[in-house]
This record gives structure tokens, C-alpha cells and sequence, in this order.
């Protein structure tokens, strides 16, 4: 069955706006012929206690590479697990990041969300670092300082539903 | 051994993913591609971007499979690459999204064990308020499906997996 839905809203409504700030961010890239390997070490009984805000992972050339958004304290714990592995595991680790998030009707099934996301954004000067958009949501990983900026401006583009 | 409970399964229908990576003014090319697909009424079904790695940046994504000859033409046409950008991408790929019940990296490990004794590739991941999607090849993702309903229990009475409502943005109202 096809539905055809057509929007007429003067902004883009969201159901709302949700942050979490003192995150760390680790960055990792693993070889592809290792990925079983890569899931053993997640498999580790100290990691599957984390609880991440935020993953995405990326195919590179031969390799996979992930970005892992975690409280501080988990954070500094998967820093410590990464480096304990038989084969340590290089990886970037940066402390303080925030995590600006969002949702709205059918955002996944609708074209220009992402546009009226990073535009906003470019036009406020914020970088992102990393971002994830699935299932209706969009995830921005910001320098911390810019997440109160970031909701300031993408609140201007993007109508709260109440 | 008792399965781990998932609140759901979801697949996507047939996807196209492009995958851009280059040195720098990665901010400039997802701007540019962002806004070049929502002139063209295309929607991005799954985005990852991280300007954050040392050597190069990355901005990857999936859309509509029936849009992949459109896209390419307007991203070669009309879309110049900075030096150093380099484009590639699949043709056909699928989205698997598991509802997990806070339990995210558990199910991140069991996924990527379990795919890659099957040797099912995994072209992306992302996680979002309430899934965890895995973006693999199409022509396996019946597979995966089924890997996954094998690993994990599904609540009872679920819902179809694959998509039975297709839905389209238009600008154009019936009857208009």
C-alpha cells in the first residue's frame, strides 16, 4: 500500500529537543577481515556494561571505523578496555562532547530534514563532529559549548509539536 | 540458552548507499549534498557523517533504490568535488533495524559475531532513540533477517518486518 502524505507546515515540526552533555567520544577504525575479532572485545563482560548514547560505523576501504558517544565515567572505561586488548586497539579519545537529538513525524520517509538541520547549523558557525540520522532521529555530536547555541538556533528552524 | 529479549525488527526496502570520504571541508560537501538532494525531493533514508577522524572525513548515506541513476547524475553533474573527494558506492543495500531493550552494545556484539560467521557484510551502523540499524547488501538480507530472528526473541505478535506501507512525500495534493 502507497500513502502519500503531503506537508504544509510553516516550520518543520519536531517533538522535541534532547541533549546530554560531559560525554566522551571515541573514535576507532578496525580491520574488516577482523570484524569478528572486534565483536569478541565488545562482547567483553566490562564493556557490555556500557550503556552508549551514540554509535555509528562507517565502511572505509578495508576497514570499519567507529564513533562511540558515552557518559564520562563509561567513557574513560572503554578508553582503558580498548587499550587492554591482546592487540591494542588505537583509538581517539575526546573529552568534553555533547550530543544534541531530535525526532519528528516520518523524518526517515522525508526529504529536506537533514538540509534544515546542517543549514542551520553552517549559518550559526557550529561544526558538527559526528552525526547520525535512522529511524525518524537525528543525532549531532557538538564541541559541548556549542550544544546551548545549537538548540537555540535548530529550535528557530524546527517547530516543537505540543 | 535463553535469547535475548528485543522489543522489534525492521527492514527497509532496497536501498542505494553513497560513501564520500576526503582531507577536508567536509562541512561544505554535506551542506552541499544535503541541500542538493532536498532540491530534487530526495529523501535520505540513513546519514552517518564524522569529521572527526585524523586522515579523512566521511559523510555516508542511503537512499531510495528506485533514485540511485538519478542521484549519481546530479551528484557527477552537479556536485564538483574538492581535490582528494572520492565517491563511492552500492547499488544495492537494505537497512535491518533492531528495537533493543537498553542493551544496544550487547546486541552490537551478537549482530557482528554472528554476521560475520555468516560472512554478511555490515556497511554502516547507526543508532538512533530507539534501534540500532545495520545497513548490509540487499541480496543478503533475507539472511540477516533471518541470523537475527534465530539470535535474538521477538516480543509476540510482532509486527511484519519488511515494510507493507510505502510512504512519499509530495508536494502535490490530489485534487489540487
Amino acid at each position: 500500500m502507497e500513502t502519500i502524505a503531503v506537508y504544509r507546515e510553516s516550520r518543520i515540526k519536531t517533538y522535541g529537543f534532547q541533549r546530554a552533555t560531559d560525554l566522551a567520544l571515541i573514535e576507532f577504525s578496525y580491520p574488516l577481515s577482523q570484524i569478528k575479532y572486534l565483536g569478541e572485545i565488545l562482547s567483553q563482560d566490562d564493556i557490555q556494561t556500557l550503556r552508549p548514547r551514540f554509535i555509528i560505523a562507517q565502511e572505509t576501504d578495508h576497514e570499519i571505523s567507529f564513533v562511540f558517544c558515552l557518559p564520562v565515567k563509561e567513557g574513560r572505561d572503554f578508553h582503558a578496555s580498548l587499550k587492554k586488548t591482546p592487540s591494542p586497539t588505537p583509538h581517539t579519545y575526546i573529552y568534553p562532547v555533547g550530543l544534541i537529538f531530535f525526532h519528528g513525524p516520518h523524518f526517515g520517509d522525508r526529504y529536506g530534514i537533514a538540509d534544515a538541520t546542517f543549514c542551520t547549523l553552517s549559518k550559526a558557525d557550529i561544526k558538527i563532529m559526528a552525526s547520525g540520522c535512522s529511524s525518524s532521529s537525528i543525532f549531532l555530536v557538538l564541541v559541548q559549548d556549542d550544544i546551548e547555541k545549537a538548540e537555540e538556533v535548530l529550535a528557530k528552524t524546527f517547530e516543537v509539536a505540543k | 540458552m535463553e535469547k535475548l529479549k528485543i522489543g522489534g525488527l525492521k527492514q527497509s526496502l532496497e536501498l542505494s548507499q553513497f560513501d564520500m570520504r576526503g582531507p577536508d571541508s567536509s562541512e561544505k560537501i554535506v551542506l552541499g549534498i544535503s541541500k542538493l538532494l532536498a532540491s530534487k525531493e530526495i529523501n535520505i533514508e540513513f546519514l552517518t557523517y564524522n569529521s572527526n577522524r585524523n586522515s579523512y572525513h566521511q559523510l555516508t548515506f542511503c537512499i531510495n533504490q528506485d533514485k540511485f541513476s538519478n542521484t549519481s547524475k546530479i551528484l557527477t553533474q552537479e556536485c564538483p568535488l574538492p581535490m582528494g573527494w572520492e565517491v563511492n558506492c552500492r547499488e544495492h543495500v537494505g537497512i535491518i533495524s533492531i528495537f533493543p531493550h537498553h542493551s544496544g552494545i550487547e546486541i552490537l556484539a551478537i549482530v557482528m559475531l554472528s554476521w560475520a560467521e555468516q560472512s554478511i557484510p555490515i556497511r554502516g551502523i547507526s543508532t538512533s532513540l530507539s534501534a540500532i540499524s545495520f545497513v548490509t547488501d540487499y541480496h543478503v538480507i533475507d539472511k540477516a533477517v533471518k541470523v537475527v530472528q534465530d539470535l535474538f526473541q521477538l516480543p509476540d505478535n510482532h509486527a511484519p518486518i519488511k515494510p507493507e506501507i510505502l510512504y512519499y512525500q509530495s508536494t502535490v495534493v490530489k485534487g489540487d
